[in-house]
């Protein structure tokens, strides 16, 4: 039973951080229809920022968090404005998506070239945990106050972007956009403007994912492959639903551990694939998204 | 040791363990085949000079430089000077195989002598035979290249992966006196190698395998691995996985407060000081060990001369890990050049080199070939490691599984 409990409680905060990345990749899709092949790579590059202002120039954490996440949203933005914005533009709307595609593989080489100039890939890293203390104890289960952390902050800013969404002006903007963006051009909605935010924000989430995950996973060059099980936990969930993202990254990481505990340590990486499988086979929507759409072509 | 009384024991030991005496005479052409003339003898030196595994093989790459520069200073092998024609193959195996064909083809070298990644030259190995170049690795494993045997590739100077998980098990039977051993390696053929030779020297003294994790390079989460382990309650735990799981598995033994020795091998922990800073916590490393194929630490003072020679040589770079590494290949290189004798073919060199039996003066155990023998070390030392000092720990452990 001890057994079952710790997996289930490392799987729980694997899941956190799954969802969050995840998090990241369907608000673009939902508002562009873009899929970010680079959206693991913007998570390396994140943490790779805040080594460079933790360990490069000395300071202390927060501005180190801060300058990742900031620098993240300005690569975001100015990833819209010079590539995407100009694929967009192009006439040949169904050559888009596949033009949309090979930009995101694009930049996620860029930026896995780029942070290998900056020295500190010949060795793996990390950054300091920022809940620290010693482990706390829920009967045999054993949990690393940083663990508790991650699910905190994931669920804090989780929160916080359904607020920003739901409430705030700016997020309905969005909203509207997503939904519908003729009408949205019809009511005055800038929609361009609104694309790029949404870019720059999904960046400096998966900013965030990477400052809560580098103590967690560690730091290498190629921590971006962590995308794949965050695509997992969102097509589990329902590509288009948010909730059931987050609920897909969640079950996902209790999953693999208990296919680790109860099949072989083996079959872990095949795990997520094969619920992938059985989910487009059974609700390809995913288990918590609408009933599927078809559009006339 | 000196320099100079280690050349003198080895050449001793190539001339006792060798069929040949040195032949006698002087160099006069023409030769049968590309890359040598009367005054040189040419040879393609490559690994990776960039990319993301460029660490692996730079500073070896140097190390194999600077001896053949000592060599030609003291006069060249049969009064030939040796000229290197140095490439990068990035440790990519579709550059490696692009860069051994520009140096057969374009820079008519008679030799090969690189690779630092085992994929990699594993990839050459079908060029290298059927253009019948000798390819002498430089510090890759290679097991892949080296089981079965073929004529004209010779490597594993640092040990291959049967080296690892075997002398792993001789160590952790030996000096642990552990009879219950679970196993964390990767689920790939690397893991596969370290296992079948741990589970050889396992069976020899007598000991038990109760658990055996095998792990993607990718996994990020070694909770369910590191809990079965746990609960097969072991009295050692080898690690053979590639650093980032090394140091995932490092983490749970912090978290799960786990007492039992953990013994890790040598591509678990590229960097010690590296290894304790992204663990966090000094008491995961209360009882642990990780091997080496090297004499001695790498400031230790069997390596002093081999680091005094590369600082020598490059007075403007600090040797990494794995600069010693480089070395053994390029003595390889040079004794049976000089054991083939004054008018050498490529043919006559690969007969010397499987007639070779060495000591290097930087690694763990001899090099040694043979007719049916092309990995050349087999042996590891093992070092206490309790997060702020290194210790040797006494004997030499060996491998004896040779595979199927």
């Amino acid at each position: 039973m001890g057994l079952v409990a710790q997996a289930v409680a490392s799987g729980i905060v694997t899941g956190a951080i799954y969802a969050l990345i995840a998090l990241s990749l369907v608000i673009l899709y939902k508002s562009t229809g873009a899929v970010n092949f680079a959206g693991g790579d913007v998570v390396m590059t994140a943490c790779y920022i805040a080594l460079l202002v933790l360990v490069g120039f000395g300071l202390p954490y927060w501005l180190a968090a801060l300058a990742a996440i900031a620098g993240l949203f300005v690569i975001g933005a100015g990833f819209d404005r010079l590539v995407i914005a100009r694929i967009v533009r192009q006439r040949h709307a169904h050559n888009s998506l596949v033009a949309l595609v090979i930009a995101t593989i694009g930049l996620s080489d860029l930026l896995k070239g780029s942070v290998r100039l900056f020295g500190y890939t010949d060795n793996v890293q990390t950054l300091p945990p920022q809940f620290t203390g010693p482990p706390l104890f829920l009967g045999n289960v054993i949990l690393l106050r940083q663990d508790v952390g991650i699910v905190g902050v994931t669920c804090v800013v989780m929160l916080l972007l359904y607020a920003f969404f739901r409430f705030t002006r700016l997020g309905k903007g969005l909203r509207a956009t997503a939904d519908n963006p003729r009408a949205a051009v019809l009511i005055g909605i800038p929609v361009q403007r609104m694309r790029m935010l949404v870019w720059a924000i999904a960046c400096g989430l998966g900013a965030i994912a990477g400052l809560l995950v580098a103590p967690k996973i560690l730091m290498t060059p190629d921590m971006g492959v962590i995308v794949i099980l965050a695509f997992a936990a969102a097509v589990i969930g329902g590509f288009t639903n948010i909730p059931g993202v987050i609920v897909g990254g969640f079950m996902l990481g209790i999953i693999e551990n208990l296919v680790g505990i109860f099949i072989s340590t083996a079959a872990i990486a095949v795990a997520p694939f094969i619920v992938i499988m059985a989910v487009l086979l059974l609700r390809p929507q995913g288990l918590f998204g609408g009933n599927p759409t078809f559009r006339k072509v | 040791m000196t320099l100079r009384s280690l050349l003198a024991i080895a050449a001793l030991l190539v001339g006792i363990n060798t069929a040949n005496a040195f032949p006698v005479g002087a160099p006069e052409g023409p030769y049968k085949d590309p890359g040598i003339t009367d005054t040189e003898i040419v040879i393609g030196l490559f690994g990776p000079e960039s990319g993301p595994l460029r660490n692996f093989g730079f500073d070896a790459m140097g190390a194999a430089q600077m001896w053949y520069d000592m060599i030609n200073k003291t006069g060249g092998i049969w009064g030939r000077k040796i000229r290197l024609v140095i490439d990068d193959d990035r440790c990519d195996p579709t550059a490696l195989n692009a860069v051994i064909r520009k140096l057969v083809t374009v820079d008519k070298v008679f030799l090969l002598n690189g690779g630092s990644c085992t994929a990699a030259v594993v990839a050459g190995q079908e060029y290298v035979t059927r253009e019948k170049v000798p390819l002498i690795m430089l510090n890759a494993a290679g097991d892949g290249a080296l089981f079965p045997p073929t004529r004209y590739v010779f490597g594993a100077f640092g040990g291959t992966q049967l080296t690892v998980g075997g002398t792993l098990v001789d160590f952790v039977a030996k000096e642990l006196k552990a009879k219950k051993i679970a196993y964390l390696g990767s689920d790939d053929d690397f893991g596969a190698a370290n296992l079948a030779a741990g589970k050889f020297m396992a069976k020899k003294h007598g000991v038990e395998f109760v658990a055996v994790e095998r792990v993607p390079r990718n996994l990020v989460d070694l909770t369910a691995p590191m809990l079965r382990i746990r609960q097969a309650n072991p009295d050692a735990v080898i690690i053979t996985t590639y650093p980032q799981s090394a140091t995932l598995a490092m983490q749970k033994v912090s978290e799960f407060q786990l007492a039992m020795p953990i013994v890790a091998a040598v591509q678990a922990v590229p960097n010690p000081a590296s290894l304790v800073k992204t663990v966090g916590n000094l008491a995961a490393f209360k009882n642990f060990y990780y091997g080496s194929p090297l004499n001695d630490l790498t400031d230790g003072p069997r390596q002093k001369w081999v680091i005094d020679m590369y600082k020598r040589a490059f007075p403007d770079r600090k040797p990494t890990a794995f600069m010693a590494y480089g070395l053994p290949s390029a003595q390889a290189v040079t004794y049976a050049l000089m054991l083939a004798g004054p008018n050498p073919t490529r043919e006559s060199f690969v007969d010397a080199m499987s007639h070779l039996h060495f000591v290097t003066g930087v690694m763990a155990g001899p090099i040694e070939f043979g007719p049916d023998r092309r990995d050349g070390h087999n042996a590891s030392i093992f070092i206490k490691f309790d997060g702020t000092k290194s210790t040797r720990m006494p004997g030499v452990y060996v491998n004896e599984f040779r595979g199927k």
